[in-house]
């Protein structure tokens, strides 16, 4: 049996349009700080924090997280996902997420900084009924080296599994790998030193979403140069990449499909989550 | 031999009617940006889509469904072709891959009644499969009595040597030059299919996220002369 450094269980209910904590249990190097809610629409939000400040040799992390039928909630997490120097095994995150019809869940970290010599794992499996509603966005750094070369990290990937009613409906598979890939040339990086993506899934999902998010893109790349898509997925829902060269370029382009989804799947404009 | 050969060469034929001719996988996105201007750039282009991404979708699920048959595992099959299927996020390739996989599928189909390709068709009609051109391709070559080896080296051939036509109409460029670019490229081909078969079931659908992207951007390329 995994031996976990950090673990986190989590399930949220519904009460009367508001969603509470029905389970919280956090052990070792992972906790969330108490709910906030910030409107009175009922939703939650919980931010989730790394005490030791981020991921070291062979850590292992567990997260599973619940949302009963119609619980609405965000989670976030306080910073930055900072994985060190791992000279003997890699770091690792397992999320499992489970959402009941009439659910909305939306998991929306920091980005993620691996430093120099770091391998990092990450896998989230989510699994949805359908009615339900999953927002997830992540962005990949180039990270550090203490010469201020970037991409010296050995190798970073990223695992998304989802499933609707038991069926496949995304698979998303990214490894960035410096040492073996040719990150910088046609069809890889292109150039760019920062990924972005944004998956969502949900039933209300329309083309003229789709269409403004893609406008919403293209306003707030702003004088950057980035590269961006949208496309719907096999289920309804749409995945969207930002190729860019900085982290806030990223924020501000997520941000504002963020507000616009949940202006129209909510009718809610989201509080700033951005933390300090 | 001989006569595998001989049924390999049809089934690798660039002009075999299975709607391949309508697809680019993105590389039309690249033509109207100008990075894909002639036979140079073209060759990068077909290079990284060949080692980035159908070494670990096609190349993969070659290697993966030869396992799968060799237990007559026709669910495990299906469930490789389901994941190839929502592993390709951008909405026209994914399509267009599942039209090319039904084109090839009805006319394999045809050629040869192999019990697993009649098996893994009935799949498909019952909508409990989702055809894909490298699970039809390696079904077929099962049953022509291939190797692992040979399947994957003649799915990635048949598959870039259509790709070749394409860009050949696309660019355009001289068919000696499409010509020129099939002989290069056959050194990677055949090292690329080596190594697809040693990759780990973990790096099954990685992403190169360029190649990605311009797939997702032709959704909304103005001039278009394919279909994804």
């Amino acid at each position: 049996m995994t031996k976990w450094t950090g673990e986190l269980n989590l399930s949220l209910e519904d009460r009367a349009g508001k969603t509470v904590a029905r389970n919280v249990y956090f052990q070792g190097a992972f906790k969330v700080m108490r709910p906030i809610y910030h409107d009175d629409s009922g939703k939650v939000c919980y931010y989730l924090l790394n005490p030791g400040g981020g991921y070291l040799d062979g850590d292992r992390y567990r997260m599973d997280i619940t949302a009963e039928p119609d619980a609405r909630v965000t989670l976030t997490t306080q910073g930055a996902t900072k994985v060190y120097k791992t000279p003997k095994d890699h770091a690792y995150q397992e999320t499992t997420m489970t959402l009941k019809a009439g659910s909305y869940l939306e998991y929306l970290p920091d980005p993620l900084i691996a430093y120099k010599d770091a391998v990092y794992r990450q896998k989230n499996v989510v699994s949805m009924e359908s009615g339900a509603t999953f927002l997830y966005t992540d962005i990949l750094t180039p990270g550090w080296s203490p010469d201020g070369g970037q991409f010296a990290f050995n190798s970073v990937r990223l695992i998304n599994e989802i499933y609707v009613d038991g069926e496949p409906a995304v698979f998303d598979n990214i490894r960035l790998s410096p040492a073996d890939q040719k990150v910088g040339g046609l069809g890889f990086m292109e150039g760019y030193t920062h990924l972005g993506s944004m998956i969502a899934i949900g039933e209300q999902t329309t083309d003229d979403l789709i269409d403004g998010l893609h406008d919403l893109l293209a306003k707030s790349s702003g004088e950057d140069q980035v590269k961006f898509g949208i496309s719907r997925l096999a289920v309804p829902g749409f995945s969207i990449r930002i190729l860019a060269r900085s982290t806030g370029r990223i924020e501000k382009m997520l941000n504002a499909c963020h507000k616009r989804i949940s202006e129209e799947w909510l009718g809610l404009t989201p509080a700033s989550l951005r933390k300090y | 031999m001989t006569e595998r050969l001989l049924a390999l060469f049809q089934l690798c034929d660039s002009n075999l009617p299975t709607g391949s001719f309508s697809h680019s996988f993105g590389l039309e996105t690249y033509i109207q940006d100008n990075t894909v201007t002639d036979s140079d750039s073209f060759e990068e282009w077909l290079s990284c889509y060949l080692e980035e991404q159908l070494a670990y979708t096609d190349g993969i699920a070659c290697r993966m469904v030869f396992d799968a048959l060799e237990t007559g595992d026709l669910d495990t099959v299906s469930a490789i072709g389901a994941k190839l299927h929502v592993q390709n996020l951008p909405r026209e390739t994914r399509q267009g891959t599942r039209m090319i996989g039904e084109g090839m599928l009805k006319l394999f189909s045809r050629l040869y009644d192999f019990p697993f390709l009649t098996e893994y068709a009935r799949l498909v009609k019952e909508k409990r499969a989702v055809p894909h051109p490298a699970i039809v391709f390696a079904i077929t070559a099962h049953g022509l009595g291939c190797s692992r080896e040979e399947a994957v080296l003649y799915h990635f051939y048949g598959t870039v040597s259509g790709l070749i036509q394409n860009a050949v109409r696309a660019i355009p460029l001289g068919q000696t030059a499409g010509q020129m670019i099939l002989n290069r490229i056959r050194p990677l081909l055949r090292q690329t299919a080596e190594k697809a078969l040693t990759l780990p079931d973990e790096d099954f659908g990685l992403v190169a996220p360029g190649l990605e992207l311009s797939q997702m951007q032709h959704e909304r390329v103005n001039v278009r002369i394919f279909m994804s």
